[in-house]
């Protein structure tokens, strides 16, 4: 039931948007996955590649919400061109943070 | 005769004023008195301490007290006298020994010479105390080499000054050798000189107090020395002192004007010392036999061997007396030596006396036997006794000593420990790098990483995300290059920039970036 609400009540770039944080969360927990089995060597690059997939979600979390005509009323000085300038932001710098972690 | 023409009397005259330095004025006055010559003693007077009160360093008023003590008594020279006191508050206290100027020795030794040769001049005592006296004496007479002529100028100055002042003379009292007295040499000899080592007889030189240093016990009290050509003889041997050191307190008298003449010596007491009572004896473990006892005398060699081994110990006991007075002695050194004649192995013990100063040394193999590395054999048992107020420190081959170990602790060979062979090598241990997954699970688990990226794009095109509304304006066109420069940027970092370097790409890259967006999102915002 609730998947036929969904695929019925959700616009498609929400869909678009949920498909991708599908995917850093699966990415994310399979990275996590790999450091519990086989260890935490070199610790910096697990440190880096989890925050990135967590940074990730989280921004498009925001940038979903933001996003939602469903929400509109809460983001009255927001359009959505201007949340989407904000993920890209966001993004360039949580990255940047990530490479240099990287090592 | 040196005749002085009206110029050069013209010139000396006007160099003292007060628009010369003090050193001139010092060798114009000089060069006056010198030669005779007529001096306004108040105006140079004048002209000196209006000039001392714009040079305010030590050397300009030690000049300006030798230019005082060239100018008539006439005038009030106190203003100059008062500066002596004030140079002695800036001399520094060297751990309380020595007390100098910071300029160094040779400005202290002027000062003094200086000082002393003004308040000849004026007749007022000089305001130096006796001990600061005594610790410029330390300072100025603390070498014996000197760098410069003029530093050894000003200290044969001040030598001069302290032995020929009408105020203070330092007395230096010196033992003829080390102050050590014995039987052979009874008597106490001294010589009391003045700074320049000049002899001084017509004093007299008296012991104030002797007292041991061990006991605290005074020995003797007021005793005068006796003149005895250039020397002061005192016989401290008459009073049968017990061996030792001991504090002597001496004073010179015979002028008012001595200083430092309160000496302390220490003196040191020799004698001679005698082994009496040496008994060496084996004695049973078990106690089941009687000990059998050797007496032996100094020097002779006692008899025959004796044995430890695990039944019996070896015991040595003996007595020091001090031959000249019969009196039981404790010398700082009393060690047994055993020498393995074999091995050449040595081990040296120390005897210690009990409550009645006899000497004991028990040997025991079994608690012994570490320090003897276990080898068994014929040892050389010697006696060494020495000390400093001995005369005759003795090394005496006692006895033979046949020592056995139980068998099992013999090492086969004896190895003398040499010190300076090479040692084991020691080999590094490098780090261990860390442990890593075989590079088959690693690969694997990046193709796993990269799956989502796969669903991802299926999941995209089921739902029906496409680029149909892509408009190519050139806003648009350049915002997707200049993001597309960023993600490379990202790249070209991990690989081979650093921070500062990307900060400044990404700046530009960003900026561009930033300018096309904001202008490609205006324009579908306003599409909507």
């Amino acid at each position: 039931r609730f998947l036929s609400e969904y695929g019925g009540g959700t616009a498609g770039r929400l869909k678009a948007l949920d498909a991708f944080l599908l995917y850093v969360l699966l990415t994310g927990a399979l990275q996590f996955g790999y450091c519990l089995g086989v260890g935490t060597f070199p610790f910096n690059s697990f440190l880096s590649g989890f925050i990135s997939a967590v940074g990730s979600f989280i921004l498009g979390v925001c940038l979903r919400i933001q996003i939602n005509p469903q929400n509109k009323g809460e983001f009255q000085g927001i359009s959505p061109e201007r949340a989407f300038a904000d993920f890209l932001f966001a993004n360039t710098i949580l990255h940047l943070v990530v490479i240099n972690f990287v090592g | 005769q040196v005749a002085i023409s009206n110029e050069t009397r013209e010139l000396l005259l006007a160099a003292v004023s007060e628009d010369s330095s003090v050193t001139q004025i010092f060798h114009a006055v000089g060069a006056l008195s010198g030669f005779g010559l007529p001096l306004a003693s108040q105006e140079a007077l004048s002209a000196l301490t209006a000039r001392l009160s714009k040079e305010e360093n030590v050397l300009a008023t030690i000049q300006a007290l030798e230019t005082a003590s060239y100018l008539s008594q006439q005038a009030d020279l106190s203003s100059i006298v008062e500066e002596i006191e004030d140079l002695v508050a800036r001399l520094d206290d060297l751990g309380g020994v020595y007390l100098q100027f910071e300029e160094g020795i040779e400005t202290t030794a002027l000062f003094v010479a200086a000082a002393y040769k003004l308040s000849d001049h004026v007749g007022t005592e000089p305001a130096i105390k006796e001990d600061q006296v005594i610790q410029l004496m330390n300072a100025i007479f603390s070498k014996k080499n000197f760098e410069t002529l003029s530093e050894a100028f000003s200290v044969a100055r001040a030598a001069g000054a302290l032995s020929q002042n009408r105020f203070h003379l330092p007395v230096i009292v010196v033992p003829d050798g080390p102050a050590a007295v014995s039987h052979h040499q009874p008597v106490l000899r001294l010589q009391v000189t003045n700074v320049m080592s000049q002899l001084l007889t017509q004093v007299s030189v008296k012991l104030d107090q002797a007292k041991s240093v061990s006991s605290k016990a005074t020995v003797l009290q007021q005793l005068p020395f006796t003149l005895s050509g250039d020397f002061f003889e005192l016989n401290f041997m008459s009073v049968k002192p017990a061996s030792g050191y001991y504090d002597f307190s001496i004073s010179v008298d015979g002028d008012k004007r001595f200083i430092a003449n309160k000496v302390e010596l220490k003196v040191k007491v020799s004698t001679e010392v005698g082994i009496i009572n040496v008994d060496l004896s084996t004695v049973d473990k078990d106690q089941s036999i009687a000990p059998k006892t050797t007496r032996v005398a100094y020097p002779a060699k006692a008899k025959g061997s004796f044995t430890a081994d695990s039944h019996q110990n070896f015991a040595l006991s003996f007595q020091l007396i001090d031959v000249n007075s019969g009196a039981e002695l404790i010398p700082h050194q009393t060690f047994v030596r055993l020498h393995n004649q074999k091995t050449g192995q040595e081990v040296v013990f120390v005897a210690e006396p009990d409550s009645k100063n006899v000497y004991k040394f028990e040997l025991d193999t079994s608690e012994r036997k570490t320090e003897f590395d276990s080898a068994s054999g014929t040892y050389t048992l010697y006696l060494i006794i020495g000390d400093a107020t001995l005369e005759n420190p003795i090394l005496w081959n006692v006895a033979d000593v046949v020592i056995t170990f139980p068998e099992e602790d013999a090492p086969s060979t004896v190895q003398s420990k040499n010190l300076f062979v090479p040692k084991p090598e020691i080999q590094h241990l490098f780090r261990e790098p860390e442990k890593r997954p075989p590079t088959v699970v690693s690969n694997t688990f990046t193709a796993l990483v990269l799956s989502p990226l796969l669903l991802l794009l299926i999941l995209w095109f089921k739902i029906g995300a496409n680029i149909s509304n892509f408009s190519f304006s050139p806003s648009t066109i350049v915002f997707h290059m200049g993001h597309a420069a960023m993600l490379g940027l990202m790249y070209v970092y991990w690989t081979q920039l650093n921070m500062f370097q990307t900060l400044k790409y990404l700046a530009i890259l960003g900026g561009i970036t930033f300018l096309a967006g904001n202008r490609m999102l205006a324009q579908k915002a306003v599409k909507r």
